[in-house]
């Protein structure tokens, strides 16, 4: 599969009154055409500091790029100019923000606000970019479009907003689309509504997806490549089944033990103990060794490198390491581990 | 059974009532809650859910209808000591850990605001060891007591919230949307701080969410909810593994859950009000169809649901 955007080793910090906030401490992915990337992590773990740094949204002012690339269609984007970005964003990349209340503009019909990227990047007249706001409202599924595309923001229910702000970000038939938490604020009818909506159009434009959640059902339904963060960095990567059922990092452990199950009844739920760690200071080994119990002598002392579990599976922790002593992961890991072939509880039969 | 806590009967809640634009946010719902356990509220926004508890606690004067607390009215006319005691009674924990902690006060005087306005501690030195006793309830320590609420993350700030609802020992707590502020890692911190609580204090709770799987892991029994009428209220496990009505089953086929294999399979129903076909004089109402568990259906179709759930068994 062909490579649409890599981002190599990026690093990146914010200037605070309190001092250097290291927000992004060496990230690598690459993006493939078509596929649906899910970024999972709690809040403050960078993941939508990369998507930010990737649409060159953040603030010059406070904002710095320490080392790495981004590389989109052999291009660094963190080499270019402001000028040169606008053609970019919204345009080749576009995004979808978390809160679909207030990523409208609620003085301009929506009309408006869908043709605009029209009429920036395309070279269309008001009546055509007027056209393709109403097939791109049908498209998102709104009913009568004629008649909405003169309404104001207030006018429409949160889902229907949310339908607008994702027909603005594919306007440009972008070759890929950054989804913020696209869902969060939505309830789980809408939300399936919604998901349901990028998938076919997906199918159909054949974009890229970098999806952002913390919801792990979310990223079960749409992804087909998960990245882990944890303090700044990318613990674990892999397809969706090897995140899922054979996952390798104790922070996706802790990550997947803690949501609870519809078909068993646990009495207690996993809880990571403990909070995020301070980006101010990060700490010298694997962040999240002080709230990890499997957490080895050599974590406190230097971060692991990533170690390979298969040619798509990666996860940075010393556990992987040939001299690790071998430990077993939660029970509720296990029972997950057991579904997938290759791992070591696998209790099917092989192939 | 267990002891009635709480009865609810035939609650109604209007805003703008009369008006061309009359809201019927909560529209004659009726349910008990027992002491000691957790009933959760479900269903998607603008339902009616959040209105329902906050009718229940008396920040809304309720149009209709009559909530005993206790064998008690919880609303009508009261006299301000009757009214200090019920307050005390009932509390409430709110949505956004952001919102509802005032940023211009300290934590100690947050969590002793309720303690000084019913003199429950007698000097200065009990009102700050009463202070650091709930802090360390709800999982942060002393220390925290002089800071502001701009200090803490939203984790940290709920417990907050959580420990100012505890300050004034209630036997009733309303949790309205705690955790969906909150990431997932701290959610289950949360939560389970929650059932903590309750099985040392012997709390009662009604927890408000849209979160189906927490709401299931957390609560006793399941209301569901669907434009200001309640559809279904059934023990968590029953409502899960046989939810009868419509609405519960398309709403139910919506949650995602975090796993793969699941999700390709999974097949979302849609609900239409309209397949109903209710006709005309049709009587509609809660009514049991097998031992605890509750439909919002018309005579017709509980019959057909007494078939099928006895063919089922």
């Amino acid at each position: 599969m062909e490579k649409i955007l890599e981002v190599k080793d990026l690093q990146l910090s914010f200037h605070t009154f309190a001092g250097e906030v290291q927000a992004i401490r060496g990230v690598n992915f690459d993006l493939l055409k078509g596929e649906t990337l899910a970024i999972v992590g709690e809040s403050g773990s960078g993941k939508s500091v990369t998507t930010k740094a990737i649409m060159r949204l953040l603030p010059e002012s406070s904002s710095e790029f320490k080392s790495g690339e981004i590389l989109f269609n052999g291009k660094d984007l963190t080499k270019l100019s402001d000028k040169e970005m606008q053609k970019i964003r919204g345009k080749d990349i576009s995004m979808i923000f978390q809160d679909p209340m207030t990523s409208l503009n609620p003085t301009m019909t929506i009309g408006r606000q869908i043709t605009e990227p029209l009429l920036k990047h395309q070279k269309v007249g008001k009546t055509q970019a007027k056209k393709v706001a109403i097939d791109l409202l049908r498209m998102v599924g709104m009913p009568k479009p004629e008649l909405r595309i003169k309404q104001y923001p207030h006018q429409f229910s949160g889902g229907q907003r949310q339908r607008i702000v994702i027909a603005i970000a594919l306007a440009c038939n972008p070759q890929i689309l950054i989804a913020d938490e696209p869902t969060t604020a939505l309830d789980v009818t809408i939300q399936a509504q919604i998901l349901e909506l990028m998938k076919d159009l997906q199918k159909k434009i054949d974009t890229s997806i970098i999806f952002i959640t913390h919801d792990l059902g979310v990223v079960a339904n749409v992804a087909d490549r998960v990245a882990v963060m944890y303090g700044g960095r990318i613990v674990e990567m892999g397809t969706v089944d090897e995140i899922f059922y054979n996952p390798q990092h104790p922070y996706t452990w802790g990550l997947l033990s803690s949501m609870p199950s519809l078909d068993t009844a646990e009495e207690k739920l996993y809880a990571i103990p403990g909070t995020p760690p301070d980006l101010l200071d990060p700490p010298k080994g694997d962040a999240f060794a002080l709230r990890s119990e499997y957490a080895l002598a050599i974590d406190l002392e230097q971060a692991p490198p990533v170690f390979k579990v298969s040619d798509t599976h990666f996860a940075a922790t010393w556990l992987l390491h040939p001299d690790a002593p071998e430990v077993d992961p939660p029970l509720s890991i296990i029972e997950r581990m057991k579904k997938f072939p290759g791992s070591r509880y696998y209790e099917g039969v092989a192939r | 059974m267990a002891e009635k806590l709480l009865e609810i009967k035939n609650l109604k809640q209007y805003f703008n009532q009369g008006k061309p634009n009359e809201v019927r946010a909560v529209d004659d719902i009726s349910f008990d809650i027992y002491k000691g356990e957790t009933l959760g509220l479900v269903g998607e926004s603008g339902c009616g859910k959040s209105t329902t508890g906050r009718s229940i606690i008396r920040l809304y004067n309720a149009t209709a209808g009559e909530v005993k607390f206790d064998g008690v009215n919880v609303h009508g006319k009261k006299s301000k000591s009757d009214l200090k005691i019920f307050n005390r009674k009932m509390q409430m924990i709110f949505q956004d850990p952001y919102a509802s902690l005032n940023p211009r006060m300290k934590v100690m005087d947050i969590i002793a605001e309720g303690l000084d306005i019913h003199g429950l501690t007698k000097s200065a030195k009990e009102r700050k060891d009463r202070v650091h006793e709930l802090l360390e309830t709800v999982g942060l320590n002393k220390e925290h007591a002089n800071r502001y609420p701009h200090e803490f993350s939203g984790g940290q700030r709920q417990r907050l919230g959580i420990a100012r609802a505890l300050a004034v020992d209630p036997e009733f707590i309303i949790a309205d949307e705690p955790i969906s502020a909150l990431d997932v890692s701290i959610q289950a911190q949360v939560v389970n701080l929650l059932k903590e609580l309750q099985e040392e204090k012997g709390l009662t709770y009604l927890f408000i969410a849209h979160d189906l799987s927490m709401v299931k892991y957390i609560s006793d029994r399941i209301g569901v909810m669907y434009f200001g009428k309640l559809v279904e209220l059934a023990p968590a496990e029953e409502l899960y593994n046989n939810p009868l009505h419509p609405y519960t089953q398309s709403l139910l086929s919506a949650i995602p859950l975090p796993d793969p294999n699941y999700e390709r399979t999974r097949v979302r129903k849609s609900y239409d009000p309209a397949s109903h076909n209710y006709k005309d004089g049709e009587e509609i109402a809660m009514r049991e169809v097998t031992p605890g568990h509750f439909v919002f259906c018309s005579e017709r179709e509980f019959e057909a649901l007494k078939l099928t759930s006895a063919a089922r068994v």
